[in-house]
């Protein structure tokens, strides 16, 4: 893999919550324009490197972190605002998390946020047409076209997911960071966020957690695999499929633990 | 077996279970509907001498008053009451907020005699008050009559036929017959002495049921029925009042003082007297009680402002100051108790200064309200120089409620799932965009709910606000005004004696309030949920 095109940039990544320590001297380059999978047991430590990222990590007490992370060639721990690096940095969770409030307004409230009020007829414009293409592109629209004004908490889970996928892209990010984005959804809403994710890949540099393998062989580009806090491998993802180089990924991904 | 035994205690458990909640319902409704009840219709026993009724014009005369009086009938006792002195304005006889002013025409003129006989008898020294002001004839009394809103005036039926201008006037009818008996029926015998007779006791005494006085609970002597002597003033009363005059009679004086002679004399004798007889001779009347009821909550009560403490007229201004009160209340407390609850939950970190805040308010919410009243009087009263008024009432209820909103916010917050919170945070929202827009909406129910709580102790306080809001039933005029609100008002009709049925009727009023308020948040916190 070339160094140039990295868009993260991962060096000696050591991270304590408290006195455990949750990761162990990650290294890691996440290419732009593809899709890495991250998988791992449950309490490997691949969560938490993803929340690194975009420093989700920060609203946790007690949590220390050492090394260096570059995003874009710029330290994520230096003078980098958090809140900019969050904005061009989404993040999908494991749970839909809808807010209370419209399909509408779910969408609407990461521009409104950033600043764009919808006062005059051209911002509004403005406005309606972002969340409706952040739907488009969700693959969601067609199904909410009609109830845009209605409470997002009557949506189905896979919809609701969709939605935090285009409340997501409404802030017109760069990179997209899904937390075991499937795991709580049904395999036909499962098929459609799997299909989302190869058209949204064009665009957005993405990182996925995720506990199903088949899942990741068939999404993504690139895989990692954690074990207790350690990246214990990470190649194209054929490789690591088909010709692991470490017995413990070979072990994992034949279901021999995990 | 043993399966079969499980299965019946299972069957008991559930039936004390259900009985359990069966009687709290039933208590409940019970408390509800009691009250409503004698909210809504009001039923008293009341004891008088007169009986039910009434004549327009009593020997020829008749007690006219000013258009503006709001009477129906009126007892003779009261009539005498007005001419004695007895009474100074029309407060306590029709609920009217006017001087009184009784006019009688000069006794010495022929039209006067009669005035005088109606009401003092044949009694050779007329108790006139100091009050009543005496015309030389009928004419000038009508003249009276229509220049002052509270003049009465005791008028010959023909004077007033024969005046052109009546309309603004009003003839009260007069109820004047009682019940005379012996001085022995009513005396006092071995503790025991004659009950109150109700409508269905004096049916059985006049029409000749009634054999001994001992039947009533009297003494053991026997009823001897008087008639009235033909071609008197009593008889034709008596006469005129049709379903009285069954009496049986077993005596029959000549003449009006044989009459009364015989009253007086005869053990066990009871007879019709004229009130204003009865009085002259010295004869004892006989109590009567009568159920009286009505409709209690009205909408007049709702609309009319009160006066002589609550007395009469409404509650208008007095449900006026409580919505003040309670939305002067919810604008101080809700904006400071959101606030801790949000500082609380979401800023402050987690040590040993919080849990003593939190041990601290915790505390507060369970100290008795008066404790809180004593705190408003001494600092927001007197320290602060606030006065009696609704600023200090509600800065006190503000302390007494915080607490409640406080912590029931605290949990509604807390209970905001965190994912809610990173959802908006991972969208690159500040920490207050954050809590400004997902957290309290999010928690806006739970929020509600402790302000809902709040406003039902704050509209239910009497205590606390005895001392720092003050009992003035007018409406306030402004921060430092005094001011009455309902359960005060409750408070003050129930404790200084002032009216039952009125304090029922407020209560009402009061549980109508709530019940709107708790209807109305209710409302919005669906509205607010968004969903549908």
């Amino acid at each position: 893999m070339e160094s140039t095109g990295a868009k993260f940039d991962v060096t000696k990544l050591d991270l304590w919550y408290g006195q455990t320590q949750a990761l162990n001297q990650v290294s890691m380059k996440i290419e732009a324009n593809s899709i890495t999978a991250l998988i791992g047991p449950s309490g490997c430590g691949k969560s938490t490197f993803l929340r690194v990222l975009d420093r989700m990590n920060d609203l946790i007490d007690g949590v220390r972190v050492e090394g260096t992370v570059l995003y874009d060639g710029a330290d994520i721990f230096g003078s980098a605002d958090v809140i900019d690096l969050r904005k061009r940095i989404g993040m999908v969770f494991q749970k839909p998390n809808p807010f209370p409030m419209s399909v509408f307004d779910n969408v609407a409230y990461g521009p409104r946020v950033h600043g764009l009020h919808a006062r005059t007829a051209a911002e509004k414009r403005h406005l309606s047409e972002l969340v409706e293409k952040s739907l488009v592109n969700a693959a969601l629209f067609d199904e909410v076209k009609d109830r845009l004004h209605k409470s997002a908490l009557g949506l189905s889970g896979g919809q609701q997911q969709r939605l935090c996928i285009a409340r997501v892209l409404a802030v017109e990010p760069d990179v997209l960071l899904m937390d075991e984005p499937t795991s709580a959804l049904d395999p036909i809403s499962t098929a459609k966020i799997e299909a989302l994710l190869d058209e949204l890949k064009v665009r957005y540099t993405i990182v996925i957690v995720t506990h199903n393998m088949q899942q990741a062989g068939r999404v993504s580009d690139s895989t990692g695999f954690f074990l207790h806090g350690e990246l214990v491998e990470y190649a194209p993802t054929k490789e690591i499929f088909f010709n692991p180089r470490d017995k413990r990924t070979e072990n994992y991904i034949s279901g021999r633990f995990g | 077996m043993r399966r079969r035994g499980s299965v019946a205690r299972e069957r008991a458990a559930f039936g004390v279970i259900r009985g359990l909640s069966l009687l709290t319902i039933a208590i409940l409704a019970l408390i509800m509907g009691f009250i409503l009840y004698k909210g809504f219709r009001f039923s008293n026993e009341v004891r008088g001498t007169v009986l039910p009724y009434a004549e327009r014009s009593p020997d020829g005369l008749a007690l006219v008053v000013g258009g503006g009086i709001d009477l129906d009938s009126l007892d003779f006792p009261v009539l005498y009451g007005m001419y004695t002195d007895e009474y100074i304005n029309w407060a306590k006889i029709s609920a009217d907020d006017f001087d009184l002013l009784p006019i009688a025409i000069d006794p010495a003129k022929p039209d006067g005699s009669a005035t005088a006989k109606l009401l003092f008898g044949e009694s050779a020294d007329p108790q006139w008050g100091g009050l009543v002001k005496t015309v030389p004839d009928a004419a000038a009394a009508l003249a009276l009559l229509r220049s002052t809103p509270g003049a009465a005036a005791i008028l010959p039926v023909d004077a007033l036929r024969a005046s052109t201008d009546t309309k603004e006037l009003r003839v009260v009818p007069i109820r004047r017959l009682m019940l005379a008996a012996n001085e022995d029926v009513v005396a006092l015998v071995d503790n025991r002495s004659i009950e109150d007779l109700d409508d269905a006791a004096l049916a059985r005494l006049m029409g000749g049921a009634v054999k001994n006085w001992k039947e009533l609970g009297g003494p053991d002597l026997t009823v001897k029925i008087l008639s009235p002597p033909a071609g008197s003033t009593l008889a034709a009363a008596v006469a005129s009042g049709r379903p009285l005059s069954a009496a049986k009679a077993s005596i029959a004086p000549p003449s009006m003082a044989a009459y009364e002679t015989a009253l007086s004399g005869t053990s066990g004798a009871v007879g019709y007297s004229l009130a204003a007889d009865a009085q002259a001779a010295g004869l004892a009347p006989l109590t009567l009680k009568t159920v009286e009821s009505g409709w209690n909550l009205t909408w007049k009560y709702l609309v009319e402002a009160p006066r002589l403490s609550g007395k009469v007229g409404g509650i208008s201004t007095i449900i006026l100051n409580t919505l003040l009160m309670l939305a002067l209340t919810i604008l101080i407390a809700a904006p400071i108790g959101v606030a801790a609850a949000v500082y609380l939950i979401e800023y402050a970190k987690q040590g040993p200064l919080i849990r003593v805040l939190r041990l601290g308010t915790e505390t507060l919410a369970g100290i008795p309200s008066i404790i809180f009243g004593l705190f408003g009087f001494l600092f927001f009263v007197n320290i602060l120089h606030f006065g009696f008024g609704l600023l200090s009432g509600c800065l006190t209820l503000t302390l007494m409620i915080l607490p409640t909103i406080v912590r029931t916010s605290e949990e509604a917050l807390k209970a905001v799932p965190r994912s809610l919170r990173e959802g908006s945070l991972a969208l690159g929202a500040t920490k207050l965009q954050t809590v400004l827009r997902v957290t309290i909406p999010a928690a806006a129910p739970g929020i509600l709910t402790g302000l809902i709580l709040g406003v039902g102790r704050a509209v239910g306080e009497t205590a606390a606000l005895l001392f720092t809001m003050g009992s003035d039933y007018k409406l306030a005029k402004g921060l430092f005004s005094s001011a009455r609100v309902l359960s005060s008002h409750v408070y003050l009709l129930f404790a200084e004696g002032i009216s039952f049925d009125r304090a029922f009727s407020t209560a009402t009023v009061l549980i109508l309030v709530v019940l709107v308020f708790n209807f109305a948040a209710r409302r919005l916190v669906g509205r607010m949920g968004g969903v549908k």
